[in-house]
C-alpha cells in the first residue's frame, strides 16, 4: 500500500474503544485506518467486568485486555492519561488535556460512564468512593480496614459486588436500596427473598425502600455515619456509591453533538451521530436514545462501527440480550429476557423450594411453548442453558430444564415413562 | 353391636339423607327414624345458588326418597335428649326411642353483630337473610342486594344473583374475596372476575349498621340494600348435645367410630368435630355417612378422613381449592400465572405428593390434581403440563442446545462457532479463545464451553 493511512481517533480505552481497534485491525488487510487511542486512564484498557477479581489477588497485569501485538503495532498509537478535553467538528480535531491536537478522518467517542452520585449531603467527604476503575479500587483498598463499618449505596449488580469487595477487605458492609428490593431491575420479589437471605447470610446488611439522606463527618473530617430517609442512623467510616451509572457525554455540548434524553450521545442503530464522521460505542452511546450498561451491547456497536470503517457488511444494532448474573461466590442469581414477563400474553411458571432455599421462574409465550425469560435465584444452574434458550421452542419440560446441568452437558436420565 | 337396632337420626340434611341410604345397603335391618327440622324433604344444599339464579326451583332440588322402612318426621325439631333413657323429644310433643342416635344437626349461619340486623325480639329484620335453607333462598328480597362476605358461599351467591339479573354489591373485609383460601394473585383474579360479572366490591370493609334498604360501611358509605344477603359464616348446630351433656368443642367431639362421649350416640357432618376439624364440606359429610353406616351395620371398621376438594364452579369461573390455604409440610411450591387467560395456580408439595393447591380457570388440572390428592399419590415429573392441562410428553424430553444459540454473550459466540473451532483444531479453552474470544469476557460460559468441547471430542474422534 502506497497510500497514507485515513486517521482514526478512538476517545476512550476503555472495553469498547478497544474491541474496536483490535477489530478494526484484525479486517484491515490493506492497512487503509491508523488509529490513535486517547486514553483518560494511566493504562491501557482492561477488563472491567472482571474488576472485583482484582481485590481477590488477581493483578492488574492479568486483566489487561492490551496484549504485545497490539501494544507494538505500528498502526496503533495509544496515548494514556491523555483525556480528551474538547473537539473541533469543523477542524476535524480533538484536543488532550496537555493541549496537544489530533486531527481525524473519523472520530469514535468511546468515554464509558461515570458513577452516578446522588446529590445527599457529604457525598465529597474523605471516605466516600466510587468502584468503576483500578484507581478507584485501589483507593478503597487503601483505606479499607478490618472492622471498619461501611456502607454501600446501591443494591444492584454493581452495588452488590462493591458489597461483596469491601466484605473481602474486611469490612461488614450495610447495602442501602431505594426500590422494594435487591437487583430491582432484574429480579423479582420472589428472586430478590432468595438473594437477601443470601447476602445477609455472607454478612451483608440489607436495607430496601429507602435512600441515604446525609453523610455526615467524624471529629477526623473523613466519614462518620450515614442518616437514611427512613430515619435510620448507620455507623460509617467508608461510603461506596454503586447507584447507578451517566454516561460520559460532556464532550457534547460544547461540540454541538446531540445527547440522548437520559444523557449519552445520540446515535442511530449504525452509531452514527449526525456529523458523519463520529461515531460513539459503548456505555457512552445513547443507540436511538437508549443506553446499554453491558459489555456485549458495547463489543456489537464497537465491531459494527469497524466494519463500516471498512466498507465490511453489517447488520444494524439491534436489541441486545441483557440477561445478567450476580458475580459472587455462592450467591447464586440471575436473570435473562422478559424476567418480569411484561410481553403480551405471558405466563409465568414459578418452583420455589423453601428447604433447599431456592426459586426459579420462567416466563413463556401463551401457548407454554417458548421460553422468553426467567429468574433463577438459590441455584442458577440452568442459567446458561435457559439463557441460550431465550426465544426459542423449549426442548424439554421446563421442570426437566430446571434441573439441567448445562448447555451440551450430560443428557439428563431417560424418562420413567420413556423407559417404560 | 347388632344389625336390628334403632336408629334414631336428628337432623335431615345431605349427612342424614346419604347416612339412612348406606345404611340400607351396608345390611343395617333395624327401623330408622329421621327427625328433620326443615318443613320439607332432604334437599340438595349444595345447589342452593341455583335457586338464587332461577335455573331450579327449590323443589328441584330434593334427595330421592329414602328406602322402604325408613320413617322421615319432617318438621319436627329434637328438642331434649335423655340419654339415661335413650329418649329423643321433640317441639311436637311426641317422644323417640333410640338404640343408636345419631346427630346429623349440621351447621347454622352465624349473624354478625351489627346494628340494626335484628329486631327487638331477636329475629332477622325485613330485608335480611341468611343463605342456608331453601326458604332462606326463595326469601330473599327484590330490588339492590349487598352481600355481606365474600368468603366461597357469598362469592358463589354473588356470581348467582348476577346471573339473574340483579344489582349486587359484594362487602368483603378482607383484601380480596376467599382471602383466606386464596393468595393475592389468585384473590385479585377472583375479584376481578366478579367485577367483569358485573358486581360492585367493597373489600377491606366491614358493615356498621343496618337500616332498611340500607348498608352504612366503616368508612361511611352507604349501599342501597334492599336485601342484604347475610353470608358471614356458619357455626355447627350444637345446642341439643351441649344441652345432652356431650362434650362439644366447636362442634360435637366425635372419636374415629364418629361416637360422641356417649356410646350410644354418634355425630357427622357440618356438626361434628373430628380429630380437631370442622370442615363443613358436602364431601367430608358423605364420606363420614359411609363409614358411619358400615359402623352401625355391624362392620368392624372405623373412619378414616378423606381430604376432599373445595370447587367452586359458576360460568365462566372454576376455582379448585385442595388443602389448607398454607399447608404445613409443603417444601415446594410451584406457580403458574397467565393473567391474560384468567388463569392461576398455586401447587404445594411435599415431596411429590399435593399438600395443597388452588387453580382458578384449569379445570383439568383440578381435575388431576383432587385425584392425586384425595389418594395420596405422587404428581408426574411434567409439573408444567400437568398444570397446563396439556399431555405430557407433548414437550420432547432432552436438554440439547440448538446450534444457533449464543453461549458466549458477552462475544456473542454460538454453539456452532465453537464446533467449527473445534473442527478447525481448537482443543482447550485458550485454543478457543483465540479463535472465537469465547470466555474472553465476563469469563462465565468457561464450563459450557469445556462442555461442548468434551462432547465434541468424545462423540467424534476425528476433527
Ligand atoms: C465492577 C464492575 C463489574 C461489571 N460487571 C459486568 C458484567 O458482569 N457484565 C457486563 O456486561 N458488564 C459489566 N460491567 C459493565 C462493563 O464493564 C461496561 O459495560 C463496559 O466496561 C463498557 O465499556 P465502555 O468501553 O463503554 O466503557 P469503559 O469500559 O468505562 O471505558 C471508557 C473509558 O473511557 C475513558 N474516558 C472517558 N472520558 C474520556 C475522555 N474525555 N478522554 C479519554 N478517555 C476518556 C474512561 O476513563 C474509560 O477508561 C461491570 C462494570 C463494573 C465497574
Ligand atoms: C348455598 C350453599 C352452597 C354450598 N356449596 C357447597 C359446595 O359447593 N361444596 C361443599 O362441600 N359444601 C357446600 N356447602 C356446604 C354443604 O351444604 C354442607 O357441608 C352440607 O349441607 C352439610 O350437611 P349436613 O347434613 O351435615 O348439615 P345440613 O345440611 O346443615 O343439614 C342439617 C339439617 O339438620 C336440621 N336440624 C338441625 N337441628 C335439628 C334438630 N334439633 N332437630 C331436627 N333437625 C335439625 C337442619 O334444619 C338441617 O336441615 C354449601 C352450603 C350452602 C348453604
Amino acid at each position: 500500500m502506497t497510500r497514507t493511512p485515513r486517521t482514526l481517533v478512538v476517545v476512550g480505552h476503555g472495553m469498547t474503544g478497544h474491541r474496536l481497534v483490535e477489530h478494526l485491525r484484525a479486517h484491515d488487510r490493506h492497512g487503509a485506518w491508523r488509529a490513535v487511542v486517547l486514553a483518560e486512564e494511566p493504562r491501557p484498557a482492561y477488563n472491567r467486568v472482571a474488576l472485583s477479581s482484582y481485590l481477590e489477588g488477581r493483578s492488574a497485569a492479568d486483566l489487561t485486555l492490551a496484549d504485545r501485538a497490539f501494544l507494538t503495532d505500528p498502526l496503533v498509537e495509544l496515548r494514556t492519561a491523555a483525556p480528551v478535553t474538547g473537539i473541533d467538528r469543523r477542524a476535524r480535531t480533538v484536543t488532550t488535556a496537555d493541549g496537544t491536537v489530533t486531527r481525524y478522518d473519523a472520530l469514535v467517542l468511546a468515554t464509558g460512564s461515570r458513577p452516578f452520585v446522588p446529590p445527599v449531603p457529604g457525598r465529597d467527604l474523605p471516605g466516600c468512593f466510587v468502584y468503576r476503575t483500578f484507581d478507584d479500587l485501589d483507593a478503597l483498598r487503601e483505606a479499607a480496614r478490618e472492622g471498619l463499618p461501611g456502607v454501600v449505596v446501591g443494591g444492584g449488580l454493581l452495588g452488590l459486588e462493591a458489597a461483596n469487595a469491601l466484605r473481602l477487605l474486611g469490612v461488614r458492609p450495610h447495602v442501602v436500596e431505594l426500590a422494594p428490593r435487591l437487583m430491582p431491575v432484574q429480579l423479582d420479589d420472589g428472586g430478590a427473598r432468595v438473594l437477601t437471605r443470601l447476602v445477609t447470610g455472607l454478612g451483608l446488611r440489607v436495607h430496601c425502600g429507602t435512600a441515604v439522606r446525609e453523610i455526615h463527618p467524624a471529629a477526623d473530617g473523613r466519614v462518620g455515619g450515614v442518616t437514611l430517609t427512613d430515619g435510620t442512623a448507620l455507623d460509617a467510616r467508608l461510603v461506596v456509591f454503586s447507584a447507578g451509572v451517566r454516561p460520559r457525554d460532556e464532550l457534547a455540548g460544547p461540540a454541538g453533538l446531540a445527547t440522548g434524553g437520559r444523557g449519552g450521545f445520540l446515535v442511530d442503530d449504525l452509531c452514527r451521530t449526525e456529523d458523519p464522521h463520529i461515531w460513539a460505542v459503548g456505555e457512552c452511546a445513547a443507540v436511538r436514545g437508549r443506553t446499554y450498561g453491558l459489555v456485549a451491547p458495547g463489543y456489537r456497536m464497537a465491531e459494527l462501527v469497524a466494519d463500516r470503517l471498512l466498507d465490511r457488511p453489517t447488520a444494524p444494532f439491534a436489541d441486545p440480550d441483557t440477561a445478567a448474573k450476580l458475580k459472587l461466590l455462592g450467591v447464586d442469581v440471575a436473570s435473562f429476557g422478559d424476567a418480569h414477563a411484561e410481553t403480551e400474553g405471558a405466563l409465568e411458571y414459578v418452583l420455589r423450594d423453601d428447604t433447599a432455599g431456592t426459586y426459579a421462574k420462567l416466563v413463556l409465550d401463551p401457548e407454554g411453548r417458548v421460553l422468553r425469560g426467567g429468574v433463577l435465584a438459590g441455584d442458577a444452574t440452568a442459567y446458561r442453558t435457559l439463557r441460550a434458550l431465550t426465544g426459542r421452542e423449549l426442548t424439554a419440560p421446563p421442570d426437566l430444564l430446571l434441573s439441567a446441568p448445562g448447555p451440551g452437558g450430560p443428557p439428563p436420565p431417560p424418562r420413567a415413562a420413556d423407559a417404560a | 353391636m347388632t344389625a336390628t337396632h334403632h336408629v334414631l337420626v336428628v337432623g335431615h340434611g345431605p349427612a342424614a339423607h346419604r347416612l339412612v341410604e348406606r345404611l340400607r345397603a351396608h345390611g343395617h335391618r333395624g327401623p330408622v327414624t329421621v327427625l328433620g327440622a326443615e318443613p320439607r324433604p332432604a334437599y340438595n344444599r349444595v345447589l342452593l345458588t341455583s335457586v338464587l339464579d332461577g335455573t331450579l326451583t327449590a323443589g328441584d332440588l330434593e334427595l330421592p326418597a329414602p328406602p322402604d322402612g325408613v320413617r322421615v318426621r319432617s318438621g319436627v325439631t329434637a328438642t331434649a335428649v335423655d340419654r339415661a333413657r335413650r329418649l329423643v323429644r321433640t317441639d311436637s310433643g311426641e317422644t323417640f326411642r333410640y338404640d343408636r342416635l345419631v346427630l346429623a344437626t349440621g351447621a347454622r349461619p352465624r349473624i354478625p353483630r351489627l346494628t340494626g340486623v335484628r329486631t327487638a325480639d331477636g329475629r332477622l329484620t325485613e330485608g335480611v337473610t341468611t343463605l342456608r335453607t331453601a326458604d332462606d333462598a326463595e326469601r330473599l328480597a327484590d330490588g339492590p342486594v349487598v352481600v355481606l362476605g365474600g368468603g366461597v358461599l357469598g362469592t358463589e351467591t354473588t356470581l348467582a344473583l348476577l346471573r339473574a339479573g340483579r344489582d349486587v354489591t359484594l362487602v368483603h373485609p378482607g383484601p380480596h374475596p376467599m382471602h383466606d383460601r386464596l393468595d393475592d394473585t389468585a384473590g385479585a383474579l377472583l375479584a376481578s372476575r366478579l367485577r367483569s360479572a358485573g358486581a360492585r366490591l367493597r373489600t377491606g370493609r366491614a358493615a356498621v349498621e343496618y337500616r332498611p334498604g340500607k348498608l352504612v360501611l366503616d368508612d361511611g358509605e352507604v349501599l342501597r340494600a334492599d336485601a342484604l344477603a347475610l353470608c358471614t359464616g356458619v357455626e355447627p348446630e350444637t345446642a341439643l348435645a351441649r344441652r345432652a351433656g356431650l362434650a362439644v368443642r366447636t362442634g360435637i367431639v366425635v372419636d374415629r367410630h364418629l361416637r360422641t362421649t356417649d356410646p350410644r350416640v354418634h355425630a357427622l357432618g357440618d356438626c361434628a368435630e373430628s380429630g380437631g376439624e370442622v370442615p363443613g364440606h358436602v364431601g367430608t359429610a358423605w364420606e363420614q355417612a359411609e363409614s358411619l353406616a358400615r359402623i352401625l351395620a355391624g362392620h368392624d371398621t372405623h373412619h378414616r378422613a378423606g381430604r376432599p376438594a373445595l370447587r367452586l364452579r359458576a360460568p365462566g369461573l372454576d376455582l379448585a381449592c385442595l388443602g389448607p390455604p398454607d399447608p404445613p409440610g409443603a417444601t415446594r411450591r410451584i406457580t403458574l400465572s397467565d393473567p391474560a387467560r384468567g388463569r392461576h395456580a398455586a401447587l404445594a408439595l411435599d415431596g411429590d405428593r399435593v399438600a395443597g393447591a388452588v387453580l382458578i380457570g384449569l379445570p383439568r388440572a383440578a381435575a388431576a390434581l383432587a385425584q392425586l390428592y384425595a389418594r395420596d399419590l405422587p404428581v408426574p415429573s411434567d409439573r408444567f403440563a400437568l398444570l397446563l392441562g396439556a399431555a405430557a410428553g407433548a414437550t420432547p424430553a432432552r436438554v440439547e442446545l440448538p446450534d444457533a444459540a449464543v453461549l458466549c454473550h458477552c462475544n456473542h459466540v454460538t454453539k456452532a462457532d465453537l464446533l467449527r473451532a473445534w473442527r478447525a483444531g481448537a482443543r482447550d479453552l485458550t485454543g478457543i479463545a483465540a479463535a472465537t474470544r469465547a470466555t474472553t469476557g465476563c469469563g462465565g460460559c468457561a464450563d459450557d464451553v469445556r462442555r461442548v468441547l468434551a462432547s465434541a471430542t468424545g462423540g467424534n474422534s476425528a476433527p
